[in-house]
């Protein structure tokens, strides 16, 4: 028999009466804590910090395994032992596809001297995989990891839910949010947190276009770390932006937040631990084959010609709409496979450091890598095709955007 | 055989499935990262179980897709034995979601986790009345180590579906 | 005197007497209940959610849901 929620209530009461007696209950350190920081006046503050503190671990843990250790490994001893041991040589079709491809210098085709140029699936493959991604990837997962098990993302989600209700979401969206940052697939899985189909398909349309993944912020750091803060200040104004259209202009219903902030906790060390384990198995599972099938297919469409193609096809709109070389076709290839690869590749390109931030954020925004658009599709073909819509329309005015800026700034 | 494990999302449910099964799970303090199900298997006297660690819940009145998933897999699973984990020291609205699952007919094991912070918050709870009133089994569990595991797994055999009237006239009838 | 739980002040206790239908299936299962005491944590400005606590647990609703929740205050 099914009671109705009164009488089911009614029922616990009485049982309640004759089992549970309740103590007096002494606060502690850990409510007063609990209190403080979702509490707006002092909440705010500590979540500024506590972001900022992630960001500077995220850029300096990264950096100090990237540069201090992985750069001069993988550019000093094992490319140029690879380039002496691997049968062919330069101009040799296999030997460009795994070790170096190398590049033209008057005339002269010269061979690579680091692993962002080089582009082989052992050189540049191996060496975004583990030398510049995993060190990102663990630092965001751990910090990630401690966040969720002390008990502070719904407190953040309080915290946030003002400025997030404004574009049809609610704090809890923070939770997807901040899940993209490490890697787009979990955080699609997320977005079921959300209650309507509005709020999912606003979510999953912001997620693919505007949050980059760690394996992306982690090479973005390596590769242009002054402009690094425009690009991701860029990127999250037009997260507000097209959420805020959205919630405008799509019909349905935008509930509000309603959730349970459960006490802190301290985290167990074997919790963590495996989590972070299980999440950087997980990230490379989805990361490794797509990185090394990347180089080869970049570089087999390099050697086709195909790209060069391309790049003259699609002149009129990367030189004219975006003001950007037409080179970057390549990288925008690649981006489909992975986004990582697609900023290590823009690197090697010869450009301004404004064309630079404009081919990066169109890397970003243009389209969801494989393994997302993959996640998307099992949530739904049609918002999939909704978001994609939606996405081109971005891409084009918000990238053109771009352009415009650095005309009337006086630098395009 | 299968075994569900529900509960409410930060009541050490995941940290129960790993003890039950010894399988790795992502565990987490919101719900949101265990939308999609873990499974495990474990052996109870020769007798072989599958363990679905089902997202945590509140209610089975579904508020969102990721509470949608776990009402989905306990009515998928018509012939499980549910394991419903709650956290002691917030008793009653465990035994709302408890009452939500015996009301649909399922056999119910009930474990009151985090038996030692209702303690410390001095909140006392007479296990082997409530075991009466409910005529379900009845564990208090410490999950994080291990407290209380063995005697939920020998009670599984136990558990057998429930009439909530059964449960009304031990307290005194409807009014 | 009878307000809406989204009127009331930061250490404000309160004994719930109504929730409006449809509401009421959504938090039951969160301990919130007709006749439970309530207290409010902090309410956040700029139409922002509320932290209320019920039986030690603590909860938090968007502005408009918790207007749909009558509780009776002490004056």
């Amino acid at each position: 028999m099914k009671l109705t929620v009164d009488e089911r209530w009614d029922l616990i009461e009485k049982i309640s009466k004759e089992t549970v007696i309740f103590g007096v209950y002494k606060h502690t350190v850990k409510d007063a804590i609990g209190e403080l920081t979702v509490k707006p006046l002092t909440g705010i503050p500590i979540a500024f910090a506590v972001l900022y503190g992630f960001w500077s671990f995220f850029g300096s843990f990264a950096g100090f395994f990237t540069d201090g250790f992985f750069v001069k490994l993988f550019d000093e001893h094992w490319l140029p032992w690879l380039q002496d041991v691997f049968p062919g040589g330069l101009g040799n079709w296999f030997y460009a596809i795994m070790v170096d491809a190398g590049h033209m210098e008057n005339g002269i085709l010269v061979a690579s001297d680091n692993c962002f140029e080089s582009f082989g699936v052992l050189t540049s493959g191996f060496f975004l995989a583990i030398g510049v991604v995993l060190p990102a990837i663990i630092a965001f997962y751990l910090i990630l990891t401690l966040l969720e098990d002390t008990g502070y993302m719904p407190r953040l989600a309080v915290l946030i839910d003002t400025v997030l209700h404004k574009i049809g979401l609610h704090g809890f969206a923070i939770v997807p949010t901040i899940l993209s940052l490490g890697c787009n697939v979990p955080a699609v899985t997320a977005s079921r947190i959300l209650e309507t189909k509005k709020q999912r398909f606003i979510m999953m349309t912001l997620l693919a276009i505007f949050i980059p993944c760690g394996a992306q912020l982690g090479i973005m750091e390596e590769v242009i770390p002054d402009t690094i803060g425009f690009v991701l200040l860029y990127l999250f104004t037009g997260y507000f932006i097209l959420g805020f259209i959205l919630h405008k202009v799509l019909p349905g219903k935008s509930p509000e937040i309603l959730i349970d902030v459960p006490p802190y906790q301290m985290p167990m060390l074997r919790d963590v631990a495996m989590k972070l384990w299980m999440r950087v198995k997980g990230f490379f599972k989805i990361a490794i084959p797509f990185v090394l099938l990347g180089c080869i297919i970049v570089n087999i469409l390099y050697l086709a010609n195909i790209i060069d193609w391309l790049a003259n096809v699609l002149s009129p709109v990367l030189s004219g709409w975006f003001g950007v070389p037409k080179e970057t076709v390549g990288p925008l290839i690649a981006a489909f496979l992975r986004k990582d690869l697609a900023v290590a590749q823009l690197s090697a390109i010869e450009m301004t450091k404004y064309q630079m931030i404009t081919s990066v954020v169109l890397v970003s925004i243009y389209f969801p890598c494989v393994a997302t658009f993959m996640m998307l599709l099992k949530e739904g073909w049609k918002d999939l095709l909704g978001s994609i819509a939606v996405l081109a329309l971005v891409v084009f005015l918000y990238g053109g955007l771009l352009h415009l800026i650095w005309i009337l700034l006086g630098v395009a | 055989m299968k075994v569900l494990l529900m509960g409410h999302p930060n009541v050490g449910k995941s940290v129960v499935f790993n003890r039950l099964t010894g399988a790795n799970v992502i565990i987490s303090n919101y719900p949101g990262t265990t939308v999609d199900y873990t499974k495990g298997y474990m052996k109870v006297k020769g007798k072989d179980f599958t363990v679905i660690d089902v997202p945590g819940t509140f209610s089975l009145e579904a508020k969102d897709k990721a509470e949608e998933v776990a009402v989905k897999m306990l009515e998928e699973e018509k012939d499980a034995v549910v394991i419903c984990v709650v956290d002691s020291s917030k008793i009653e609205r465990g035994l709302y979601l408890t009452l939500e699952i015996i009301e649909r007919g399922y056999p119910v094991i009930l474990a009151l986790n985090m038996w030692d912070i209702a303690q410390d918050k001095s909140i006392h709870i007479d296990a082997e009345k409530l075991e009466n009133i409910l005529g379900i089994p009845v564990i208090p569990t410490i999950a994080i180590n291990g407290k209380g595991i063995k005697d939920l797994v020998s009670k599984i055999k136990d558990a057998t579906p429930v009439e909530t009237d059964k449960i009304l006239e031990k307290v005194g009838g409807k009014e | 005197m009878e307000k809406k739980l989204s009127e009331m002040i930061y250490d404000e206790e309160g004994i719930v007497k109504r929730i409006e239908g449809g509401l009421r299936e959504r938090i039951a299962g969160m301990g919130i209940r007709v006749g439970k005491k309530v207290k409010m944590i902090t309410k956040h400005p700029m139409k922002g959610p509320v932290v209320v606590v019920v039986d030690e647990a603590r909860t938090s609703l968007g502005l408009s849901i918790a207007e749909k929740i009558i509780v009776e205050v002490k004056k």
